[in-house]
């Protein structure tokens, strides 16, 4: 049963688009303004089940509660999907129709012009939904300051001219700026980040083009990078979080496989591994053999600093008993690395994990062969289990310089604003100084040298699709264990959500990292025709593994 | 008696969904309940003539509200220091709306309620203010109360909403346990002076130890039982309180005497199908008895939640209620 159409349109998470391959049955669209897509034809049969799983509940209480605190829940916004995986909880058949039972008198089936009100409102949700693309504000403490007004008003006035050309009249703003920001409350929100701004727009006014900034030019800044990496991972959440949803997917994907190989796209200290080891260790059934190939920089003055993380973690591996090798790939950037370097083997069970590296690949502009496309085939061509993905969830890609810095604005404003809760030292100075480099890149540097290319989870899901991907879900198990993970933390404003199948880390109500996972489609064969992106069935037929 | 297939869809995935939160001990699954929960981000680009954005009341307890307002003119984006930007007609209504959930369920972000707060900015041309109050068992009475109070005292403070007089003109909304928060901020807001135009309360949940008429006769029948009722009431309420405890039955034994003061006018909203509504027509009544002004619609037959999609007359029936409401005032 396809459950979505095409998942090759833009943006919507409510399926505004028309597929290009021939549905009849469309999405209720009153239903998708609440959050839930149940295709309009569906709806009676829904309906039905829903009543027979409502009985279900009443004649065996006792299940009720392990339904609750047992079982998994997958993408909610399925109504369909998630009555039948409770439902088969309950031991009954999956589908048989003159079973069902009838629905209360007091329903009636849809209005009659419900149609008629679909087609209109279905442009109207295809606004909103498009629309969550960009302007994803922070949360704000009410600007009562006239001085953080016309911060801001400036800033933006400032990247305005610099999207013009005419930089004389931004750099003249500069100056005003600076001033302001010494009235400005600086401790929290759009003060604290403003000094960055105000900073980045000068080095881009001032400075030559072509000057990369915190692009990890040069080996010396690839170590730099390492250390103020691991003081970000200490200072707040959003790591850990990329680090312990990923490893969660992986852990289920291998499940029943003697031989797994996990290919870390950004290898850096390996602080994602040792949790998976040792949760590998403890599967019921004993560990598989563990291949891991980290891909990672080369190393200044002769270090190989790939070879060393991999001695720790074998290290590590040797104390719990898990077979385990390793195997460093130095390469500058990602679309230099070739499949061939991995040594993948036939019968291994391969992971591949991206955590904010692949937004890397993104161009400027779409091109044959771009590098996006290259790394997504052969990624594809390893056929692996898996493909776990963390992004930043903000829009940093956009062509015109003032949305990029405006989005840019209220993103890092927002991370800053959760940074505040941290009161670690040096790991929160240091973290600062690892998102300032970001900002800056976003901000001072254009083609190549420009790399933090942020998109937002709804454009990596058409990319995915396009490419041959089909989302694998993250479920409540996942969820619950981020959002107690979370609660490790003092700040309170941390909120872990789940948007069809992944998971988004923010700060309260914006998300700004989001988790998906991902399994390559089976390649076409020359006979069969090709496979439509986005029919997915359930994965997760198997009971999860133990969580880490 | 009829409710449109994918209202009753929606309604019986909550109740399901809702069934499983609910622990027999009185603990509440408060990770899969945030799971479960559809949520929609704040967004300043205006959709339908409506922009949003999330503000800290309060941002030592962390309570957020979001923020609705109408868009004027043709802006396809809405700048970050023009969000707070005065309000520019001679008035103003700022509706203050507490959601529903039965103190236990949903948050401003929820969905159906930013769904619900976009529509009245329209219908009322208003701002609207959706509090994220603490909710039970977590947090018991009167945390949500607390939370309503401090977000009446920030709309109230706030320059930027004030209408042409000067004086923000402040309504207080909600719906379920937000039709509940309603009256006691309101009378909180009475016993301090601040002025508060119009209470509307949509389904409000009140209740008391007796078990009246209607809870018996509709025990099961349209989404809700006694027994979940029950739940919620001691998840809110105080360790060791029974039903009869004014924020449960404000007109009860316990309640507090209304005659005399200057209460708000109130609009009050009855689903023929709510198990409850012997206890929301009481409610009615003592304002009645206490000489306040209070209007009843009352809507034979409706179930809960029917003013969650606009499929059904009784959605315009109320929305059309609910603008009158606010403007007559104006």
């Amino acid at each position: 049963m396809s459950l979505y159409s095409s998942c090759t349109s833009a943006a919507s998470s409510a399926g505004s688009s028309v597929s290009s391959t021939t549905k009849t049955s469309e999405i209720d669209c009153l239903l998708a303004g609440a959050g839930y897509r149940v295709r309009s034809s569906d709806l009676r049969h829904v309906a039905q089940r829903l009543e027979r799983l409502d009985a279900a509940m009443v004649n065996s209480p006792a299940e009720v509660s392990q339904l609750a605190s047992d079982v998994v829940h997958y993408n909610p916004s399925d109504i369909a999907s998630w009555v039948d995986s409770l439902l088969s909880e309950f031991n009954q058949t999956a589908s048989l129709p003159s079973d069902l039972p009838e629905l209360p008198e007091l329903v009636v089936g849809p209005v009659l012009n419900q149609t008629v009100l679909a087609e209109d409102a279905w442009t109207d949700h295809d606004a909103p939904q498009h629309q969550q693309l960009n302007n994803q504000f922070p949360v704000m403490t009410a600007m009562e300051e006239d001085s953080g007004i016309r911060l801001v008003h400036v800033l933006l006035t400032c990247a305005e001219s610099v999207q013009r050309g005419d930089l004389a009249f931004a750099g003249s703003l500069i100056e005003d700026m600076q001033s302001l920001l010494a009235r400005v409350n600086t401790s929290c929100g759009i003060g604290k980040v403003a000094g960055y701004f105000i900073d980045a727009l000068s080095l881009r006014i001032f400075t030559p083009q072509g000057v990369g900034f915190g692009g990890g030019v040069g080996l010396d800044a690839a170590y730099e990078n390492e250390v103020l990496y691991h003081h970000f991972y200490e200072a707040c959440p959003y790591l850990k979080f990329a680090h312990f949803t990923a490893n969660q997917a992986i852990l289920e994907a291998f499940d029943g496989h003697d031989c797994v190989h996990v290919v870390d796209f950004n290898l850096m200290h390996g602080l994602q591994w040792p949790a998976l080891i040792q949760a590998l260790a403890l599967r019921p059934g004993g560990p598989p053999a563990l291949r891991l190939t980290g891909i990672g920089p080369p190393s200044p003055d002769g270090r190989d600093s790939l070879r060393e993380v991999g001695l720790r973690l074998s290290e590590l591996a040797r104390s719990v008993n898990v077979l385990f090798s390793f195997r460093g790939v130095a390469a500058s950037r990602l679309e230099d690395v070739k499949p061939w370097m991995l040594q993948v083997r036939p019968k291994e069970a391969v992971a591949v994990n991206s955590i904010m590296q692949l937004h890397r690949l993104l161009g400027s502009e779409p091109s044959r062969n771009s590098p996006m496309e290259m790394v997504l085939g052969w990624i594809r061509n390893l056929n692996p289990k898996i493909m776990t993905v963390i992004e930043q969830e903000a829009n940093h890609n956009q062509p015109g310089f003032l949305d990029r810095f405006t989005e840019a604005l209220y993103y890092y404003s927002t991370m800053f604003d959760s940074l505040e809760a941290c009161t670690l030292q040096p790991e929160k100075a240091l973290a600062e100084i690892y998102i300032q480099r970001e900002i800056c890149n976003v901000v001072c540097c254009e083609g190549s040298a420009r790399v933090e290319r942020h998109e937002p989870l709804a454009k990596w899901r058409v990319r995915l699709g396009q490419a041959g991907f089909r989302p694998l879900h993250l479920g409540s198990n996942a969820f619950k264990q981020a959002s107690m993970l979370l609660t490790l933390f003092s700040a309170e404003g941390y909120c872990v959500e789940e948007k069809e199948g992944c998971l988004t880390l923010g700060w309260h109500s914006r998300p700004l990292i989001a988790a998906s996972a991902w399994e390559a489609l089976a390649l076409p064969d020359a006979n069969s025709p090709a496979t439509a992106p986005g029919i997915f069935v359930n994965p997760h037929s198997n009971p999860p593994v133990n969580s880490l | 008696m009829v409710v449109p297939l994918n209202t009753w869809v929606l309604i019986s995935n909550f109740k399901l969904a809702y069934n499983l939160l609910r622990r027999p001990d009185g603990t509440f699954n408060r990770h899969l309940a945030e799971f479960l929960d559809r949520k929609v981000p704040a967004n300043a680009t205006p959709v339908d003539g409506v922009f949003s954005f999330d503000v800290f009341i309060n941002r030592s307890t962390s309570l957020l509200s979001r923020i609705y307002r109408p868009a004027h003119g043709e802006e396809p984006q809405i700048n970050i220091a023009d969000l707070e930007k005065p309000v520019t007609a001679e008035v103003v209504p700022v509706i203050i709306f507490f959601h529903g959930g039965s103190f236990a369920h949903s948050s401003a972000n929820s969905t159906i309620y930013d769904t619900l707060c976009r529509r009245l900015v329209g219908i009322c041309k208003a701002v609207v203010v959706s509090v994220n109050y603490r909710r039970a068992p977590e947090n018991r009475y009167p945390c949500a109360y607390d939370d309503g109070w401090a977000a009446l005292n920030w709309v109230n403070s706030r320059t930027w909403l004030q209408s042409k007089d000067s004086k923000v003109h402040i309504y207080l909304a909600g719906d379920s346990s937000g039709g509940n928060i309603v009256h006691h901020v309101a009378l909180q807001a009475v016993e301090s002076n601040i002025e508060v135009l119009g209470n509307i309360l949509l389904n409000p949940m009140f209740g008391g130890e007796e078990r009246t008429e209607s809870e018996k006769r509709f025990d099961g029948k349209y989404f809700v039982t006694i027994r979940d009722r029950d739940w919620y009431w001691r998840a809110f309420l105080p360790e060791g309180e029974d039903r009869d405890h004014p924020a449960c039955n404000p007109f009860g034994p316990k309640g507090k005497i209304l005659e005399g003061i200057k209460f708000p006018k109130s609009l009050v909203v009855v689903a023929g199908l709510d198990l409850i509504q012997d206890w929301q027509l009481d409610y009615v009544k003592g304002l009645e008895k206490a000489g306040q002004k209070v209007k009843l619609l009352y809507l034979e037959k409706a179930t809960i939640g029917f003013y969650l999609l606009p499929n059904n007359n009784h959605f315009y029936t109320v929305m059309d209620e609910i603008s009158a409401f606010v403007d007559s005032n104006c």
